[in-house]
């Protein structure tokens, strides 16, 4: 298994940003660090599947003259795309409901806000 | 002890992710499934059928303008419930810029000066060229919402706003679900579907294509910094 998994070595990466990410969402005390965490969640996960669309010695699917095949798969890059523009949208919104929970509490720290109620 | 807790919660968590990429096809091959059914189609046919020499730019607008009209929906409704749910905060830059404790930096301020028009023109390049080269919409609209915010933070809030007049900001924000449902028409009269496009590429598709860059690029540069600005006004 190690032996594959070293072959597989980017998908592995992914998933150590995956548990990283997992890490700061659980530990972390902050709700802004709990977001950063939800974050590198996110992108671990868009890592994973833009590099499924990785082919050997590919190049980028822009089909000018003198393009050659094998070109790289892009339909992982269509959709990160579209997954990065809805973290974005989820992210922002986050980060102002947090700025409302500062203004209404004076706290962003997970255990002083569960003393507030 | 409770680290000790998290610690055994991911190595749980790892263990059938690991597994299950160990199990995957290898990296970077060409046998892989995910490339050999419809990706295949679309890299051999993708220029004839969806009018664009960069695939993914034919992907994202073409064959999936479904999808894309849905994000760029999300995109909005992001940034409208950002300025909903701060309502009653208000703009004070102008009282704060003379008390402001952060020391200005002469350098800054010109470089990023200078440098605005460059970044500006790149950002339009990206949009206009996107279906011909790498970018588009989402990229350029990102590198000009990165000037205005640049500008808001270096130079001066007001200064970055007067790009974006108050009184047709909110059509500039709409301006991505608004393309979509003017080329939606357009689909409909020309073939009789909601985001057809002729097939080829032709003229009418290549108008298409730009009038989606166009307004994707527009409206998610507005988003960006509209949320941006909202975020810094006190309440």
């Amino acid at each position: 298994m190690i032996g594959i998994l070293w072959d597989n070595f980017d998908y592995a990466v992914s998933v150590l940003l995956f548990l990283i990410g997992l890490y700061c969402v659980i530990a972390k005390n902050n709700l802004i660090k709990k977001f950063m965490g939800l974050n590198i969640m996110e992108t671990s996960v868009f890592a994973f599947i833009v590099a499924l669309g990785v082919v050997k010695g590919g190049s980028a699917p822009i089909m000018e003259p003198g393009a050659r095949p094998p070109f790289i798969n892009p339909i992982p890059q269509a959709l990160i795309l579209t997954g990065i523009v809805v973290a974005v949208s989820t992210t922002a919104l986050a980060l102002s409901l947090i700025v409302r929970v500062w203004r209404q509490c004076g706290t962003i720290e997970a255990d002083e806000l569960r003393e507030l109620e | 002890m409770k680290r000790a807790l998290v610690i055994v919660l991911l190595a749980i968590v790892a263990m059938p992710l690991l597994a299950a990429m160990a199990a995957m096809p290898r990296f970077g091959s060409a046998e892989q499934p995910a490339y050999t059914h419809v990706a295949k189609r679309y890299l051999e046919r993708g220029v004839e059928e969806a009018g664009a020499e960069n695939v993914v730019t034919g992907v994202i607008l073409n064959y999936r303008g479904f999808d894309t009209n849905g994000e760029v929906t999300v995109i909005f409704t992001a940034c409208a419930a950002v300025i909903a749910v701060l309502a009653g905060s208000r703009n004070r830059q102008d009282q704060r810029e003379a008390a402001s404790s952060v020391p200005e930096s002469l350098v800054v301020r010109y470089v990023v000066r200078l440098l605005a028009p460059f970044i500006a023109l790149f950002a339009l390049y990206v949009v206009l060229f996107g279906e011909v080269s790498p970018g588009g919409g989402f990229q350029g609209g990102t590198v000009f919402g990165a000037l205005l915010i640049v500008m808001t933070v270096a130079v001066s809030r007001n200064q970055a706003e007067r790009l974006l007049p108050l009184r047709i900001r909110p059509w500039l924000q709409i301006a991505g679900p608004l393309s979509f449902l003017a080329v939606g028409t357009a689909g409909v009269v020309l073939t009789g579907w909601y985001l057809g496009f002729p097939q080829g590429a032709t003229a009418a598709t290549r108008l298409m294509l730009m009038v989606l860059e166009f307004g994707i690029g527009v409206g998610g540069a507005t988003v960006i910094a509209s949320i941006f600005w909202r975020l810094g006004d006190e309440a």
